[in-house]
């Protein structure tokens, strides 16, 4: 057996292992005082957020007086309805949203095919391959944001989602295509030739057996993908300007202004929080998945 | 596969990845050598942007700020990260919801949380931390004035954002661990702590070696977070070379585009000399592979 079988087969059962429940061997129920840490751990990393929804849920007189109010105050969501009706709030995350979505149908799209192509040849490409995935991700963005600044408005595209999402694309595809590739390297290539022994033909196959058996990898990736976008700050802040902006640039130009005005940010975030919170419980099993399969198999 | 039918399916990715990475990378270069403003061609100066971010003490205490955070940020994730992750290997039930409470910082943008935790430690926006502190006995800390507190306060936003990801790929690691080496670790009358030092960690050292490769990158480049938590950072010494870069070469239409490119090759050229070894062991094993 090769090193990378080993690891293929331990990928696939620690992959299941963190939903299902598992039969418990040889472990006892943990003592009352990891079970008390462990709730302390999570009150302690959810107490920024937790602080931020009282904060922007006080009137704005009161939200950052020191010391601070804590009760007696009458609750309001003003920040919200102030964030709605003064600011280009509603178009900034129609921005994001577009530049999310649009970027992770390409990444997809493109990665997808290349990322098979990849699981089914030599490793040494593979190997050179996750070299080029390790050393994209640490470059730093500016090497690259910046020529794409350059390069867009002599194009004519600065400031628009779509020069946005595609640079994103670009700079996500590495790894991307990585993590792909990790699951296509699970399906055995037998199952390749005994489609086209059916009479599929390579593009075909790969749509009509590789895809579906994809499922789970696919929306892995996606999700990664969708959630590295839709966080982007740096790369946003260089490439847009009024008519592309998106959710983060626009909290980051409230911050250092007035105090409702940095109140409305928290308001910002807060919605822009809620659905990714919503994807790391309903998907935790996909994100889980990702980054112990990229771990193990690095 | 035939080579034809490879270079169709890659092709896409491979296009996307040369005009938009590639390209831009080759402009950062050649931008690194040139005197050179946004939309119009520059011209060949050779080294001087090299020398000038090597002489400029502002660039250095960026480089000795960013490696100090670096060091102690990957340090403190690799002890927290296994601890927890040993404590979350011992439940079951609850493991999901633990999950995801754990998962909400790391999937937050880098900035929002940073915003958060200036409102937690801000005396002008409340200062929770601070009254605590007090109530304690403690003194007053100046969060975003003082160099040292501030710098503490940007390596616990830094854990708190990068914690979920090293607990988890440390998570994974651990359940790779054979039980059979466990119990006979336990046999041989280990106690806990000599099963952890010498069976555990050395089996799932490549794992740590991951985490700690990522965390390096991640941190190296720096920025969104310090746009929140660190307003004067520039005053006080606690620049990222990211922020340096973004204030040399395009903050409030700054143009010292060959500058900023410059110290870019710096960092990428520091960025690789740290990835060798990993490179490396990479192509070792690759090699062993087939």
């Amino acid at each position: 057996m090769t090193y990378n079988d080993d690891l293929t087969t331990r990928a696939i059962t620690i992959r299941d292992m963190p939903t299902t429940t598992r039969k418990p061997r040889l472990r006892k129920r943990p003592p009352a005082w990891v079970s008390a840490l462990l709730a302390l751990l999570c009150l302690l990393m959810l107490s920024p957020f937790i602080w931020m929804m009282l904060s922007v849920t006080k009137p704005t007189d009161v939200a950052f007086s020191n010391p601070p109010v804590l009760w007696g105050y009458q609750l309001t969501f003003t920040a919200f309805v102030d964030l709605w009706q003064t600011t280009y709030f509603a178009d900034y995350l129609v921005n994001t949203l577009v530049v999310a979505v649009v970027s992770t149908l390409i990444a997809l799209v493109i990665g997808i095919p290349a990322a098979y192509a990849l699981s089914r040849f030599p490793s040494y490409i593979s190997a050179l391959l996750l070299v080029l995935a390790l050393v994209f991700r640490a470059l730093p963005r500016f090497a690259v944001a910046l020529p794409m600044y350059d390069i867009s408005r002599a194009l004519g595209i600065y400031d628009t989602t779509f020069a946005l999402a595609i640079a994103l694309v670009a700079i996500n595809q590495p790894f991307t295509i990585w993590l792909l590739r990790n699951f296509f390297a699970e399906i055995p290539r037998e199952l390749d030739e005994a489609a086209m022994i059916d009479g599929c033909t390579r593009i075909g196959m790969l749509r009509r057996v590789m895809i579906p058996l994809m499922g789970p990898g696919i929306l892995t990736a996606g999700i990664f993908v969708f959630l590295f976008a839709f966080q982007e700050y740096l790369t946003a802040l260089v490439l847009t300007d009024t008519s592309s902006k998106t959710v983060p640039v626009f909290i980051a130009t409230q911050l250092g202004q007035t105090l409702p005005m940095l109140q409305q940010a928290g308001a910002a975030s807060m919605l822009l929080t809620i659905p990714v919170v919503a994807i790391a419980f309903i998907a935790q099993k996909y994100l889980v998945a990702g980054l112990s399969d990229g771990a193990v198999k690095g | 596969m035939k080579a034809r039918e490879f270079w169709l399916l890659f092709a896409p990715s491979l296009l996307v990845m040369g005009g938009l990475l590639v390209i831009p990378l080759v402009r950062t270069v050649q931008w690194s050598f040139e005197s050179v403003h946004y939309g119009s061609p520059g011209s060949f100066v050779g080294l001087e942007n090299f020398a000038t971010a090597l002489t400029d003490p502002r660039f250095g205490r960026a480089v000795l700020f960013t490696l100090a955070v670096t060091a102690a940020t990957v340090v403190i994730l690799l002890v927290l990260g296994y601890l927890i992750a040993t404590a979350i290997n011992r439940i079951t039930r609850s493991r999901p919801i633990v999950l995801g409470i754990m998962l909400v910082s790391y999937v937050l943008p880098n900035l929002v949380g940073a915003v958060a935790f200036s409102w937690l430690f801000d005396d002008n926006f409340g200062g929770v931390i601070n009254r605590m502190i007090e109530f304690f006995g403690g003194n007053q800390v100046l969060w975003f004035t003082d160099q040292v507190p501030n710098g503490i306060l940007v390596i616990v936003n830094t854990v708190w954002h990068m914690l979920p990801f090293a607990m988890l790929i440390i998570l994974a690691g651990l359940q790779g661990v054979p039980t059979e080496l466990r119990e006979a670790g336990i046999i041989d009358g280990a106690r806990a702590v000599q099963s952890h030092l010498h069976i555990i960690i050395p089996t799932i050292r490549g794992v740590l070696g991951f985490v700690t490769l990522i965390s390096i990158m991640d941190v190296l480049r720096m920025f969104d977070n310090l746009i929140a938590l660190s307003p004067q950072a520039a005053s006080i010494g606690n620049e990222s070379i990211m922020l340096y870069v973004y204030s040399v070469a395009f903050a409030d239409g700054a143009q010292r585009l060959g500058l900023g490119s410059a110290i870019n090759v710096l960092t990428i050229i520091l960025i690789l000399t740290l990835l060798i070894p990993f490179i490396r062991g990479i192509f070792k094993e690759a090699k062993a592979a087939r």
